[in-house]
């Protein structure tokens, strides 16, 4: 019987595919190489570079904190419009999200739709949007919270949209059984089925609305943004560089807290 | 009391599946019917078509003398409950709102989307949980509960709409022996006790023996066998469970396949 096994006649393999990586290797890294030979980056430059940067940094070295009050209350508004912003972008995506989830949405048309607005949102660099809406309804910080929000309104709606469709089939159908309406089946099979996601997924989205609102005060939509991009053009750096620790700080607790809550829910 | 009365039910899906082929079915008031058949038969189908979460392609199906139709589905709804497998309850809400998500047909989206419940339905779900023996789980989260535990809160989850009939499929499936016979039990006992009709697939020839009061046969989506349990011998078996000629071979050639 075994002896079957070797004079048995064994099929050809089928060929080979054929291994592409190399030469996609190849061509990328010879691009790589030639855009560094175009945008002259050398490791001269690169040193030269660094040395400028040292010089400047070593402006920051004496921090002033006389006005730590101002300083304080600014961080507070900046704070502020971060909390507002995902707030908006909370009730948007709350509203719009179930729309968007394929197994929710009452019509793939209205699917399509709410998708795509939540991508034109994410598309939009809200540094961009606040400027627009600075030029629109002037300086403060209502444009920068509109700002955040509609930006990661983007996010939050898509990642609640994509949890709402990961919820097991059968949850639905069980209230769908029951007779229960559209707003029912959201509110006691959708909605708490993925309330750990949302939780975790808002609270980072809060995380970076901290970070990227004391950035958007660069353009003129308050908080201490702008107080510091004050400091910097009239070379107040001392001002600046307490400035800056305060909001560096700010964003490691508020990073701290999150990561801890986000923890405490798994 | 429900009756329920299936004429010329034919059911495609998309995929050219041809789920059913015809069934014909009365259903009498507090019956407990269990339907048998191999996998594919058309069972679950068969079970989905009463409570209308499949539509019929041809034929009608008749509860206590309404036609369902998408426009009387979610009233039909509330008076049939129906038990799942996966038991489906919402595990980060504890046992008492999953008995409650039981009253949701009868109310208001406004005030039960604020969890808001007048305190007859929640004497109701009191009372759904007695009868189930998981009063003092009332406040615990329903993933904290085992299996046979999920599917006890289920079937209050159904006791609790008030129902004339409560579906089940394959509520046994996902449990082990004697948790599944604690459930048919009590699925038996409701039935006996309230007289709400019970339509169970199974897939334990012995229970469906020991609990049902009649027993359906589905094969390739006709009714083959349709009887009191002591009529199920072993030809009525052969014709529940048997495969035509074709489709043997077929499972054959199958497993050549997946040794290749």
């Amino acid at each position: 019987m075994r002896s079957d096994i070797h004079t048995e006649k064994l099929p050809a393999l089928p060929g080979k595919p054929k291994e592409w990586l190399p030469l996609w290797a190849t061509l990328i890294v010879a691009a790589v190489w030639f855009m560094a030979i175009d945008l002259e980056i050398n490791l001269q430059t690169l040193i030269w570079g660094v040395q400028d940067m040292g010089e400047f940094i070593s402006r920051f070295t004496s921090p002033d904190f006389s006005r730590w009050a101002q300083y304080l209350s600014l961080m507070g508004a900046t704070l502020a419009m971060a909390f507002w912003g995902s707030v908006i972008a909370f009730l948007i995506s709350f509203v719009l999200a179930p729309l968007g989830a394929r197994n929710l949405s009452p019509h793939p048309v209205v699917y399509r739709v709410v998708r795509e607005f939540f991508n034109l949102c994410r598309a939009m660099p809200d540094l961009l949007l606040a400027l627009i809406l600075v030029s629109a309804i002037g300086l403060g910080p209502l444009p920068g919270i509109l700002a955040l929000g509609i930006s990661t309104a983007g996010f939050l709606g898509k990642f609640f949209a994509e949890s709402l469709e990961r919820v097991p089939a059968g949850r639905y159908e069980a209230l769908a059984s029951v007779g229960a309406g559209y707003m029912q089946t959201l509110m006691y099979a959708g909605w708490p089925s993925i309330l750990r996601e949302m939780t975790g997924y808002t609270l980072f989205i809060l995380d970076r609305n901290v970070r990227m609102a004391s950035v958007l005060g660069l353009v003129g939509a308050g908080g201490i943004g702008t107080a510091l991009s004050t400091a910097l053009r009239t070379f107040n750096y001392d001002r600046a560089a307490a400035m800056i620790l305060v909001m560096v700080a700010t964003i490691l607790l508020i990073d701290f807290i999150s990561a801890w809550l986000r923890k405490r829910l798994q | 009391m429900a009756s329920i009365k299936l004429s010329g039910v034919h059911k495609h899906y998309r995929n050219n599946v041809h789920a059913l082929k015809g069934v014909d079915l009365d259903i009498p008031p507090g019956q407990f019917l269990v339907i048998l058949g191999p996998s594919g038969a058309g069972k679950s189908t068969l079970i989905r078509l009463l409570n209308g979460l499949e539509t019929p392609s041809e034929g009608r199906v008749v509860i206590d003398g309404i036609e369902l139709n998408k426009r009387n589905l979610r009233s039909v709804r509330t008076k049939v409950g129906m038990v799942f497998q996966q038991f489906n309850l919402v595990d980060r809400l504890n046992v008492m709102t999953n008995v409650l998500s039981g009253r949701l047909g009868k109310r208001s989206w406004f005030t039960s989307s604020l969890f808001l419940f007048p305190r007859t339905d929640l004497e109701l779900a009191h009372r759904a949980l007695a009868r189930v023996g998981l009063v003092d789980k009332a406040w615990v989260r329903a993933d904290q509960l085992s299996g046979g535990q999920q599917q006890r809160v289920g079937i209050a989850r159904a006791l609790a709409q008030e129902p004339a009939l409560i579906l089940a499929d394959e509520p046994v499936a996902s449990l082990d022996p004697v948790t599944s016979t604690e459930i048919m039990g009590l699925l038996r006992e409701i039935c006996d006790e309230q007289g709400i009709s019970v339509v169970a697939n199974l897939h334990q020839l012995d229970y469906a023996r020991d609990y049902a009061h009649r027993i359906i046969g589905l094969n390739n989506g006709r009714i083959v066998f349709d009887g009191p349990p002591d009529q199920l011998d072993s030809f009525a078996e052969a014709r529940i469970y048997g495969r035509s000629a074709n489709t043997r071979k077929e499972a054959r050639h199958d497993l050549v396949l997946a040794h290749a």
